[in-house]
């Protein structure tokens, strides 16, 4: 599993959005190590990011979130610095987004290069959620048929596929060795990016189609159909 | 003619900064608190007390300028914060690649020194001339040095030179629209304002001078 690093200006900001993101992960996540704040303030220091870089290593190579200005240069002379012999990728994705998509699918098992994909296009939820009342324009994925298992859910728990759920489906099927994508309302998604299932905004009731491809792809349908049946744990209060 | 710069006067140098900096705080806040975030000044009064406090012993010790030059670098990457942390860090560690295990810089290698940190800082920083950076005031600064010496000058008075060119730099970012850095959130805002960065590094050069003047 890939390692992640956290640069920000503030150690209660980053402190913060690390809570946050793993509130997303149920069971082991990546080690998620944090540079913030320098000289007891607002501040990032360089020093301290080799160390993080130290503490999140791992052979399958570390991603680093950062806020802005000072973060990323004190990232890039980190690098200078401790010159790691493990892959590092700075990211450009911005912090609370990036981080809450990188550790989900890092958790997934996701490689580096996926990772980092998927936190830089980790607003694409807020824009699609924007486009739909015009305040923003982005488009909808295209739906595609694709050969395979498929099965038709109808999701039963009252908040729908929101991020916990999807970030549960991401989770699982990162696992396995099969492409799952999840179709509803005539879009697709991939459903090892907790951020694509997101956009799909599928709501209680919403009919959903779950399809799979691969080696695990049968064992990718019952996971998933048994959390959608389950309602994600989120039924027992009702 | 003043022929060679001991580390002792690269000590005196970094005191001399370190003077202005305490001097000119207010004025350098004062400047961040209008495009940036109010810090400047606070930020390097921090960095280059930790700097005299880490290199206090180096004289007696007889380091090479090089040594000297990393401690700085590795101090002010420590104790700054902001982003001039980062980017004068970047200039002492980057100086002190080019200046290695010497113990004494002819006028050739303080320029050397000078241009590997710039270097350094452009390459950190990605600045460009007029993007409102210490770049503006750092490299009219050192094409001074450089012209001064091809002119036959000694290293103090390239060294006059680079800090009267550095002011007139820093002094010329007032009407830019800044390209990096917070300030470059502000936009057309930031017109009218000289850049904290540019105004500090004009320090720096200056203090470079007085050193060199001090030391006879």
């Amino acid at each position: 599993m890939i390692g992640i690093v956290v640069v920000s200006h503030s150690a209660a900001l980053a402190a913060a959005a690390v809570a946050l993101a793993e509130e997303m992960v149920h069971g082991s996540g990546p080690v998620v190590a944090v540079a913030a704040g320098a000289a007891g303030g607002f501040g990032t220091d360089a020093t301290e990011v080799s160390a993080a870089l130290a503490r999140a290593a791992s052979p399958d190579g570390v991603l680093v979130l950062m806020d802005l200005g000072s973060a990323v240069l004190s990232s890039e002379l980190a690098l200078e610095l401790s010159s790691p012999t493990h892959p590092v990728r700075l990211s450009s994705a911005p912090l609370v987004e990036g981080l809450v998509a990188a550790v989900v699918r890092a958790a997934g098992g996701a490689d580096l290069e996926t990772v980092a994909r998927e936190a830089e296009a980790a607003l694409l939820p807020k824009a699609t959620a924007l486009a739909e009342h015009g305040l923003s324009a982005a488009p909808a994925p295209a739906l595609v048929a694709v050969p395979g298992a498929s099965v038709r859910l109808t999701l039963v728990n009252p908040q729908g596929l929101h991020a916990r759920p999807a970030a549960q489906i991401a989770t699982a099927v990162g696992a396995l060795a099969a492409e799952v994508a999840v179709e509803a309302g005539g879009r697709r998604a991939d459903a090892a990016s907790s951020l694509e299932l997101m956009t799909l905004a599928a709501g209680q009731g919403t009919e959903i189609t779950v399809s799979a491809t691969g080696a695990d792809a049968e064992q990718a349908i019952a996971t998933v159909s048994e959390l959608v049946l389950a309602g994600f744990g989120e039924l027992e209060a009702s | 003619m003043t022929e060679s710069v001991s580390v002792a006067t690269l000590v005196d140098w970094l005191s001399s900064f370190r003077d202005a900096v305490h001097e000119q705080g207010t004025y350098l806040t004062e400047l961040d608190s209008a495009i940036g975030d109010a810090d400047h000044g606070a930020n390097l009064i921090r960095g280059m007390d930790a700097v005299m406090g880490a290199v206090a012993g180096e004289v007696s010790t007889v380091g090479s300028a090089g040594d000297l030059l990393k401690k700085v670098g590795m101090t002010l990457v420590t104790s700054v914060g902001g982003a001039s942390g980062p980017l004068y860090g970047t200039f002492f560690l980057r100086a002190a690649t080019a200046t290695g295990d010497a113990t004494s810089l002819d006028a050739a290698a303080v320029l050397a020194m000078l241009r590997a940190g710039l270097e350094g800082i452009v390459a950190r920083g990605k600045a460009e001339a007029g993007d409102k950076t210490m770049y503006d005031a750092l490299a009219p600064g050192l094409d001074a040095f450089a012209s001064a010496l091809e002119s036959g000058r000694d290293v103090l008075g390239a060294a006059e030179a680079a800090a009267d060119a550095a002011a007139d730099g820093r002094d010329a970012t007032e009407p830019l629209i800044a390209l990096k850095g917070r300030a470059s959130y502000l936009g057309e805002r930031s017109v009218g304002h000289i850049d904290p960065g540019a105004a500090s590094s004009a320090l720096l050069l200056r203090a470079l001078a007085d050193a060199l003047a001090a030391a006879g």
